[in-house]
């Protein structure tokens, strides 16, 4: 190996290194933060409320509201979470005999924490909503104000964040809700759910952002999928997640 | 040899260059974006820096002024720029809405994002304008600059609630904009402190007399602030979350702000 052979390679690996190291500055802090020293023990339990780090990989097929239901239950279980009874935030339209779901009347009355709260003891960023209203924004003020549910309390139930627009690919901050922003179902013809969460093929869903960027800011209720494969889903910016809350 | 040399060479710097162009478009909060100059349709912006006297902006008219001065240096002084401020009535003196001092919109960003079309989008009037909410958000509310905000845990740094720490960089929590409003955009009612006395107070409260809520509290000076990344404590409102640990400027950092607040242009 010649000298200047061997320099140009030092000099490559050099400006990889310093390119690198900048990529990494540039990143912004979108993982969950370490537990400060002294902190209480962490305890799941505490825990009422994520976004599932998964989703159940057959795009709005999630085996209707018990399948999703079943899916919140062992992701919670997994942490350390399966004391409480968890229901998907999911709503199903009216079907010849059968009467809507509405999402907002599965959840319980709250109030309900995330993973900081059961982690961290600290309230900061912890508390998703008080109650019903507050989370729905009912009042015109609770409206305007919007709840507690943003880009970093959204967490997951390994306390991490969803990446959303501005993060590293995969974006996955398209969460499927079914739902109007009151929290209730569609009474109109067209397909909000999925064929009630079990079209893998057409057919469209609502979904919310954890960010509250895109399309209005909404969290349960900014915009409809193109489709219900999984590639649709994840055309937009979705993975087929959805929120998880303790009824209990 | 050579043919191996130059193609390694060219390897390298492909890669090199790829990385470069793939992670420049991250641009890091607090950061100027490079090279690129405000869209002329800018008519919102982020103050870039305080005024530095914590709560007091010498009220109103220093404020915009202060508005009109950062358009200036970034060649946007053109228009009339007013502070999104409310002042709270005094006697003799009826209160100023916040919404009623910045003209009828749209209002673009430093990049020509619109932010609202007009007053009742911006503040959600009505329950289903509020419920979409406006176009603000961690990447539209921009500095004159055009710098992203740094908000909760983009730069996690102990010192962040330390002014003598926040004020040498700008890598720094500083999301917590001065606005003294409620959450329609117009000035409290009550008879508690929300604007640091009409912005003209630098006061910390006094010894024992703080409270950890950030409520507003009889005697305590305060000021309403609000969220453009629309992510803190109390709620994600653009506008009207929560108050302030006093009106100092080393009050300011200890909820994470250092005194910015939104400028717009009336015309």
């Amino acid at each position: 190996m010649t000298r200047p052979h061997a320099y140009a390679v030092l000099l490559c690996a050099l400006m990889l290194a310093s390119s690198l190291m900048l990529a990494q500055q540039n990143a912004p802090n979108t993982q969950g933060i370490a537990p400060p020293p002294g902190s209480p023990t962490p305890s799941p339990a505490r825990m009422t409320f994520f976004v599932t780090s998964v989703g159940l990989g057959k795009g709005g097929d999630l085996g209707g509201l018990a399948g999703a239901d079943a899916h919140c239950q062992t992701l919670a279980a997994a942490v350390g979470a399966g004391g409480h009874t968890w229901h998907a935030y999911l709503s199903t339209q009216a079907r010849p005999g059968k009467p809507a779901v509405n999402a907002r009347d599965r959840i319980g009355t709250g109030p309900w924490f995330n993973w900081s709260f059961a982690q961290l003891g600290q309230p900061q960023n912890a508390i998703i909503s008080a109650d019903l209203g507050e989370l729905h924004g009912d009042t015109l003020v609770q409206a305007q104000r919007g709840s507690n549910l943003f880009k970093q309390s959204a967490r997951n139930e390994h306390g991490e964040v969803i990446h959303g627009i501005g993060d590293t690919p995969p974006i996955q901050h398209e969460i499927l809700t079914g739902s109007k922003w009151d929290g209730r179902a569609y009474d109109d013809k067209a397909d909000h759910t999925c064929n009630n969460w079990t079209s893998s093929t057409t057919g469209s869903a609502q979904v919310g952002h954890t960010d509250r960027i895109g399309n209005g800011s909404s969290w349960n209720s900014s915009n409809a999928t193109k489709g219900c494969s999984q590639a649709a889903l994840e055309s937009t910016g979705g993975a087929g997640l959805f929120y998880c809350f303790a009824v209990n | 040899m050579t043919k191996i040399k130059s193609s390694a060479l060219i390897l390298c710097g492909t890669v090199v260059l790829a990385s470069g162009l793939l992670f420049a478009q991250v641009q890091r909060p607090g950061e100027y974006p490079r090279g690129v100059k405000p869209s002329p349709m800018m008519s919102f912006f982020v103050t870039s820096e305080p005024i530095g006297d914590g709560g007091n902006l010498g009220g109103l008219a220093g404020a915009d002024a202060h508005c009109q001065t950062l358009a200036t240096a970034a060649g946007a002084g053109n228009r009339t720029w007013h502070a999104y401020l409310s002042t709270q009535a005094r006697p003799g003196q009826p209160a100023v809405n916040a919404r009623d001092r910045i003209g009828t919109g749209p209002w673009y960003n430093f990049k020509g994002e619109m932010i609202a079309q007009d007053v009742a989008h911006l503040h959600g009037d009505t329950m289903e304008l509020a419920h979409q909410g406006n176009n603000l958000n961690k990447l539209t509310g921009l500095t004159e600059k055009g710098q992203i905000v740094p908000g909760l845990y983009d730069y996690s740094d102990p010192r962040d609630t330390d002014w003598d720490y926040v004020k040498n960089t700008r890598f720094s929590t500083r999301h917590e904009m001065l606005t003294g409003t409620q959450t329609d955009g117009t000035a409290f009612t009550d008879a508690q402190d929300h604007t640091c006395d009409n912005w003209t107070s630098d006061k910390s409260p006094a010894p024992g007399t703080s409270n950890g809520n950030l409520n507003a509290a009889d005697g305590r000076p305060n000021a309403q602030i609000g969220f453009p990344d629309r992510n803190g404590g109390g709620s994600g409102s653009w506008n009207s979350a929560h108050g302030t640990r006093g009106c100092a400027q080393t009050d300011l950092p200890k909820t994470h702000g250092i005194g910015l607040f939104y400028c717009f242009a009336v015309n």
